[in-house]
């Protein structure tokens, strides 16, 4: 918008240029409804709004003192018809919130068109890199990683002692297929869903505050009001960083559920099912996780009997098939987010995911440039090969930090009593720490780019974490190992260079572990260190869904994956600090402690004293403000149960390749390498396009 | 007649007998893996928030039938696998007809076009080779045989893959281009998929020709300086109709013998290319449900459906060998 700019700056200047400016004067009449394509790099004199790198459209307007005018893909109304049960499309301006969001493109205003590809695992492991391009919630973290930004809702507001949470939602706001968007949908999920025991037999503790249910109140269509038992200032984090959104589709879901809909179960059963229930999880999945089978894969013989094909969202993309092979998704039409051109995003039309489980074959495709973007599944040890091939493949590699490190938990609750004594003795847990040569392995697997280090639990180290124990029973030791293992009673009584168990049992330690979790060489050569002190184990790598299959049924000797969650995280979710101190589908340890608390006592194993501590600490601690002589007194108090007993050993802290094509414009550098901020959410994934 | 009826019916009772064994062996195989299916669910149910204890376990066996005896479920299961119904998959939590669907047929597909190619080369490459005396014809068809024998399946499949991006730029893996993945068959969908099926049908090949040719090549070298053959060349058969007619028709025998054998050669051979190839078949799926998730209802239904194809194929060849050689017809154990 140089014009614009020209005559406010024009108008004093001497007449001897008047009639030049009389031709631009013209210009910017006519392009005076058009805005100043602003983006992160060049913002064009738009200044800053409340929140970094986007606003509201009047925010936007009245700042750029402009008028935004909407244009779509050109391609929308052809993709919309890939949508089973999709209506015809109404025109874009009622298609977008009248207060839709604006984004600022980090570098370009995009073109549309094109089809993103991408590299999964398997339906339900390794997507989360590839759910977060696409996810949207509540509100969202920026780029920054402390700033939180509003995204599905326009705005927030807390009372003053963090019991009420109410979010404000954009007006005419829609679903994917055109149903209006309101503060029922938030609703809908609260009520109907997480605490419903037929959908979760028991809710997430993400739902709970303080191990009980929160209120949500309908004060009208566009303001929804979470009311706390007990002060929480982490729910609003929750709602930025986590994989579960905060709202679900009632007017489709609902109409399956008997208690919403007295005819749901008739309709079911005229489609083929048992009743309306099967339905809903059929679409749902029961899980908060996006990428539970649809009908389309669950039940593909009666998905035509059906609607659509998959639930409505409010997401960039939404799904039009799934195999076992992978999916395809095409752009939402009613997208809220529009660039400071008035483009709607997404700019990319389409997105399709293969499955690939087999590391190598990966690595391949990525140096073939056959996928856009990835950094999921993708350890230091590819980097090599990945940056040797930057230039030829026409991709870019950012090594950035992870923000966990790999752990070991050893399983203090085993099945086996013998080994259970053994392992629950402090002493066994320090010599296998010390045994461990983490400057060997740093060396030998990450090209000495790593930090070997004890596990905190809060890994960006806050100020209260005190210096100790970063390096607590961290240092190589085998002397130290030897002796406490000595002490322990486990001797070599026949010989064959390892120790037994003290009933005279042989100890094999089974170490099994997926490449999704930790790095292949990082197991053999804690294998090896092991072995040098006497403890044999057997190393083997398996699937993650095996991997974590075996985890939950509390099969596994000692359980690796790489864990830690920064301070920011903690403060929404209490799960690294109490039994089995993480979620399904990362480390757990210690399994039967949680089946204790949970089924109150009557079974399982009573955990220790340090462990409950932790409980009740972690509960004061997201009460409390973060930073005040309290909170960090309770964080203190965390770090030293946890540490100091032990509850997982830490190896070595690495970084981790990120991968995009150069065809990928906007994508911006990454802070960390994590899952903990979601991946890619807080880099605005939608408004990435394809230069093709 | 009565013979062959005779021949044929209890050739048809072997072969289910041997089914039906082979599953008993599959199923008792799948009980030795650790965790039953009934852990397995309950281990998913677990990310549902839901609170497993030993009972929810015990419940859930109850709900499955795992709690019955072995032999029963065994017979539960085998009525099942005979109507071609294999439950759901423990990990997955799919139902495994649907889910195996089209790709076990794609599997035998492939698996049966590499057999055919591979003997429709060795016969005719077979008999020159042990009838040539020339050394350059020898020793060239030698190498190559000896290339495919030594070379391991997934070292090709890699170099193979490894060439074609460094050329091409395209790794030539999967089995469908991305717009025919999820489509209906048809023509197109067809093409695209031989298109790329060609490559593991030509690994797959490869060995199983040079395999072969060298037991055709055997065969013929024993039959050919027999004494019936020179009888024969005495009367003046000479040429092709001589080899053809005597010594060649000889060794068919064993070699259609074998075809069921074969078969289950280059079906161990397809889960390593495939692995490679990413091809999204059975094979594949076997060796993730087998070596990796431990989906022990997936890899036993898989190796169902194996067993019975070479089964099938062994009592075709049976049927065959009888209406070729009537020595074959009159032994009824053959």
């Amino acid at each position: 918008m140089k014009p614009f700019k020209f005559i406010k700056i024009g108008l004093p200047v001497c007449a001897g240029i008047a009639f030049t400016l009389l031709q631009f004067g013209f210009a910017g009449e006519a392009l005076a409804m058009d805005c100043p394509a602003a983006t992160v790099a060049d913002p064009k004199g738009v200044p800053a709004g409340k929140y970094p790198q986007q606003y509201d459209r009047d925010e936007f307007e009245s700042l750029a003192k402009c008028k935004l005018s909407f244009k779509a893909n050109p391609d929308i109304a052809k993709l919309n018809k890939r949508i089973r049960g999709n209506p015809d499309l109404p025109p874009l301006e009622q298609r977008i919130p009248e207060d839709a969001l604006v984004v600022a493109p980090y570098d370009s205003i995009g073109k549309y068109g094109g089809t993103f590809d991408m590299l999964s695992n398997a339906t339900e492991a390794g997507t989360s890199d590839f759910l977060a391009v696409r996810h949207v919630n509540l509100v969202r973290y920026s780029d920054d990683l402390t700033t939180i930004v509003p995204n599905i809702a326009k705005g927030w507001e807390w009372n003053d002692d963090y019991t009420q949470l109410t979010f404000f939602l954009r007006k005419g706001h829609k679903w994917s297929d055109g149903h209006p968007f309101t503060a029922e949908d938030v609703e809908y999920w609260y009520e109907n869903l997480s605490l419903n025991p037929k959908v979760f037999e028991k809710p997430k503790n993400y739902v709970l505050v303080a191990d009980k249910p929160m209120t949500v109140d309908v004060l009208d269509p566009q303001t929804v009001r979470f009311n706390l038992p007990a002060p929480k200032p982490g729910l609003l984090v929750h709602f930025a960083n986590s994989y579960a959104q905060g709202f679900q589709p009632k007017h489709f879901l609902g109409k399956w559920d008997p208690e919403i809909n007295p005819d749901a179960d008739k309709m079911a059963k005229a489609a083929g099912f048992e009743n309306g229930m099967e339905v809903l999880s059929n679409y749902y999945g029961n899980s908060d996780w996006t990428d539970t089978p649809t009908p389309m894969l669950r039940s593909p013989d009666k998905v035509a009997n059906l609607p659509a094909d998959t639930m409505p969202t409010l997401e960039s993309h939404i799904l039009i098939s799934e195999s076992t092979e992978g999916r395809h998704l095409v752009a939402n039409p009613y997208f809220h987010q529009v660039d400071t051109a008035g483009n709607q995003l997404p700019y990319i039309s389409e997105q399709d995911e293969i499955f690939v489980n087999e590391d190598e074959v990966r690595l391949l495709k990525l140096v073939n440039a056959e996928a856009d973007f990835k950094a999921q599944s993708l350890q230091l040890s590819t980097a090599p090969l990945l940056l040797e091939n930057q230039e030829k493949g026409n991709y870019t590699v950012q090594l950035r930090p992870e923000v966990t490190l790999a752990t070991l938990g050893i399983n203090m609750t085993h099945e086996d009593p013998e080994k259970r004594k053994a392992f629950s003795d402090i002493r066994f847990r320090q010599a296998m720490s010390v045994a461990i040569n983490r400057e060997e392995i740093n060396q030998a697997a990450f090209f000495g780019m790593g930090e070997g280090k004890q596990y905190v639990g809060f890994t960006d180290s806050p100020a209260f974490v005190d210096d100790k124990w970063k390096q607590y029973y961290a240092q190589h030791d085998p002397k130290l190992a030897n002796k406490l293992l000595d002490e322990m009673g486990l001797k070599d009584r026949d010989g064959d260079g390892f120790r037994e168990l003290p009933n005279g049992d042989k100890l094999v330690i089974n170490l099994q572990f997926s490449v999704q979790g930790v790095a292949a060489a990082l197991m053999e050569l804690v294998g090896q260190h092991w072995g040098a002190v006497g403890i044999q184990s057997t190393v083997k790598e398996v699937t993650p869904d095996e991997y974590r299959s075996a985890q939950s049924s509390n099969k596994l000797d000692v359980t690796v994956w790489r864990n830690g969650q920064p301070l920011s995280i903690v403060l929404g979710t209490n799960q690294i600090f109490v039994p089995p101190y993480h979620d399904y589908f990362t480390v757990r340890t210690n399994m039967l402690w949680a089946e204790w608390i949970d089924s109150n006592g009557a079974s399982g194993i009573e955990p220790p004293d340090y462990a409950k501590k932790m409980m009740k600490d972690i509960t004061a601690f997201q009460s409390t403000p973060v930073g005040t002589m309290e909170s960090d007194k309770l964080g203190a108090s965390l770090v030293e149960n946890l540490v100091e007993n032990l509850l997982f050993i830490g190896v070595v802290q690495v970084p981790a390749p990120i991968y995009h094509r150069n065809e990928v414009k906007n994508v911006v550098e990454y802070k960390t390498h994590s899952f903990e901020y979601y991946r890619s959410y807080p880099y605005r994934p939608t408004q990435w396009w394809l230069d093709e | 007649m009565f013979h062959f009826l005779q021949f044929a019916a209890t050739r048809a009772a072997l072969a289910i007998i041997t089914l039906i064994m082979v599953s008993f062996i599959v199923f008792s195989l799948m009980e030795l893996v650790p965790g039953d299916c009934a852990e397995r669910y309950l281990a998913f149910k677990n990310t549902q928030g839901s609170q497993i204890s030993v009972a929810d376990i015990e419940a859930e066996r109850v709900r499955l039938g795992l709690d019955k005896p072995y032999v029963v479920r065994w017979g539960k299961w085998i009525v099942n696998a005979f109507r071609g119904e294999f439950g759901d998959s423990c990990i997955l939590r799919l139902n495994i007809s649907q889910l195996l669907g089209e790709k076990f047929y794609i599997s035998l597909a492939i698996c049966l076009t590499s057999l055919l190619i591979a003997y429709l080369i060795a016969i005719p490459v077979g008999i020159i080779s042990a009838t040539s005396k020339s050394p350059i014809v020898n020793n060239s068809l030698r190498l190559v045989s000896y290339l495919g024998l030594a070379m391991p399946n997934f070292l090709l499949a890699l170099m193979i893959m490894l060439f074609s991006t460094i050329v091409f730029g395209d790794s030539l893996t999967g089995l469908f281009s991305k717009e025919f993945r999820d489509a209906a068959w048809s023509y197109e969908r067809l093409m695209d998929f031989l298109s790329r099926a060609w490559l593991p049908v030509f690994i797959l090949g490869w060995s199983a020709t040079a395999f072969a040719i060298q037991t055709v090549r055997a065969l013929m070298s024993d039959e050919v300086g027999k004494l019936y053959v020179l009888a024969a060349s005495a009367r003046g058969v000479t040429g092709r109709r001589l080899l053809w007619r005597y010594p060649a028709r000889h060794s068919l025998g064993p070699i259609i013998n074998s075809l069921g054998f074969d078969l289950n050669r280059i079906f161990n051979e397809l889960p390593i290319v495939a692995l490679i190839l990413t091809l999204t078949e059975a094979g594949s799926l076997l060796i993730e449900a087998l070596a990796r998730s431990n989906d022990q209802q997936m890899a036993g239904a898989i190796i169902f459906l194996l067993t019975a194809s070479i089964v099938g194929i062994n009592f075709v060849t049976d049927i065959i060998l009888a209406l070729t050689d009537p020595r074959v017809r009159r032994s009824i154990l053959g």
